[in-house]
Order: structure tokens, then sequence, then C-alpha cells
């Protein structure tokens, strides 16, 4: 079982396509869900600590703004996980969940900068870009399979 | 617009739990199966599951294996047209949930985006075939001259 990360996080379709061939998906939510049940967080616990930009500090310089590092500091453990990526490219204004585009090119070029096999395939409009886009993920994810079969 | 920003819920014990997961089960258009008899076959399976009908198809909360156990049992019914998507917060959670907040959840607006392609996605998966498509050029700048100076002629 390979993990594979995912851009935008929180996609149903790439999570969706991955868990169908045995693989885990790193998924925003899974992040969320340890937040808001971890005890020691008060409540609204959806709200950020003053631990979450420190952790961030991993990912981006204290001269990144405070948001960025909060951000990456949900993120950022995905990343670190990930041992293969799929990003959707060219998406419209307002696909994925991460509100802020600063991360979103922080969190791509650690992807494509952390040496895992990287998959980048452009947002679908039409039936035949999609017929593309799910031959593309599932020969990659065929790929996955076959190199971790050889390891 | 106060009640959307603090809210501080009274969690229950299954709340706290970090075993327990929450998945949303999202039907693809076409799909040959409604959101009711989703959520009747997983009354069937009997797992001790919480299930909540929804406008998308449904949503269920339960112990790990349980959940996944159910998501396997539930595909077998339409396999292209049934998706599942993690969530972080249970159904109902008053935090997300429009029971006790206003304007649209967090996360609607991603699902439909998704949702408008998710149809394609389910006729690739049930009828695989291979496509290519025709990638878009800029238009070449002796092309562009051309059409240029044809316009500026016609104009005079």
């Amino acid at each position: 079982m390979v993990k594979v990360a995912i851009y935008p996080p929180n996609s149903l379709i790439l999570a969706d396509l991955i868990e169908r061939k045995g693989h885990t998906p790193l998924v925003l939510q899974k992040q969320i869900r340890q937040k808001i049940k971890d005890p020691e967080i008060d409540s609204p616990p959806m709200n950020i600590t003053e631990e979450d930009p420190i952790k961030g500090l991993k990912y981006a310089a204290i001269e990144v703004p405070s948001g960025v590092r909060g951000r990456m500091s949900i993120i950022g453990p995905l990343i670190d996980d990930a041992e293969a990526a799929i990003i959707v490219d060219g998406a419209p204004f307002g696909f994925g969940c991460i509100g802020c585009a600063r991360t979103n090119e922080l969190s791509i070029f650690l992807l494509r900068n952390k040496g895992i096999p990287v998959l980048e395939v452009n947002y679908p409009t039409n039936q035949d870009e999609t017929y593309v886009m799910v031959n593309e993920i599932n020969e990659f994810i065929d790929s996955l399979e076959e190199k971790s079969q050889e390891e | 617009m106060s009640e959307n920003l603090c809210i501080s819920p009274k969690l229950g014990k299954e709340d706290w739990d970090p075993d327990v997961i929450t998945r949303m089960i999202i039907l693809g258009p076409g799909a040959r199966v409604s959101e009711s008899e989703i959520v009747g076959e997983f009354h069937m399976l009997g797992l001790p599951l919480t299930i909540k009908n929804t406008c998308y198809g449904s949503m269920i909360s339960g112990k790990k294996e349980d959940v996944y156990k159910a998501i396997k049992e539930i595909r077998k019914l339409d396999p292209a047209h049934i998706f599942t998507k993690e969530r972080g917060f249970a159904p109902g959670d008053p935090r997300r949930c429009r029971g006790h907040r206003f304007g649209p959840r967090e996360g609607f607006h991603q699902m439909e985006k998704e949702y408008t392609i998710l149809g394609y996605v389910a006729e690739a998966l049930e009828n695989p075939k291979e496509a290519t498509v025709e990638e878009k050029k800029p238009v070449s700048v002796d092309e562009f001259k051309k059409i240029m100076n044809e316009s500026l002629e016609n104009k005079e």
C-alpha cells in the first residue's frame, strides 16, 4: 500500500480513485479530525493554536506570513508522509480548500522537490479530457504497485 | 453571523474517540441507486454505525473497521457511481451542521465543483477507453500579424 498525497488535499475524485486501487490517499480531512478530537485544544477547536505557526517553521521561513505557516502545520505532515503525489493543474478559481495561493505554491513546490513520483494532470472540462485524466491516474497508480513489488 | 464564529459544542464520548471516523457517500449523476436505498442498505448491514441521509447520498460514522466494511458492501450496489470521501467532523456537529449555523457548509463548494465532472468520471470508470485530447496552442505570430493587418485594412 502506497501513501499518495493529492492536491487539492480534499479532492473527492482523486481520493476515491486512489482508494479504489487499494492505496491510501493523504487527505486533509484526516488531519482536521485529529485536530478536532484532540482534548488538549480548547473549543472551538478549529482555531489555530500558538503551536501551529511554530510547527509550520519546519516548512516555511520566519519571514513567511503566519497564515502560510499555520496552514503548513496541517498540510506539512501530509507532505512528509507522501510516497507519491497527484497534482491537479489548471483548476478553476476556488477549486481546493486551502484559501491561500502562496500555501498552494509552497505545497506543490515541496511535493515536486521531494524526489517522489509525481503525476500532474490537467483539470478536465469535458468527457474526453476526463477519460485522459482517469486513465493517467490509473496508469500512475498501477506503476506504483509495480515499483513497490520490485522493492 | 456571530453564531458561525463561537460555537462551543457539547461533544459526546464518541466525538472524542480517535478510532471513530466519518465518511461521506456521494452518488454521481446517473447512479442506479437512490439516497434512501443506500441508507436502507446501510441499516440492513446491522453494523454499529450512525447513518445520516443527505441530499448527495449519505454520511456514516463509526469505528474504522465497521465503516470500511460498510463501504465495501455498499460499493457493490453500483461500483462506478458511488464515491466516498473522508470527513473531519461527525454528522450533525454544530460547527459544521447547517441546522445550527448560517451559509453553506464548508466543503460544499468543493463538492459542487467536483460534482460537475463526477458524471464523466463515473462514465470513464464504467466504460474505460483510450482517448486523446488535442492540445490547445496559441496562434503563431505570423498568423496573428496576418489577421491584424486584414482587420486593419477592412476597417479603412
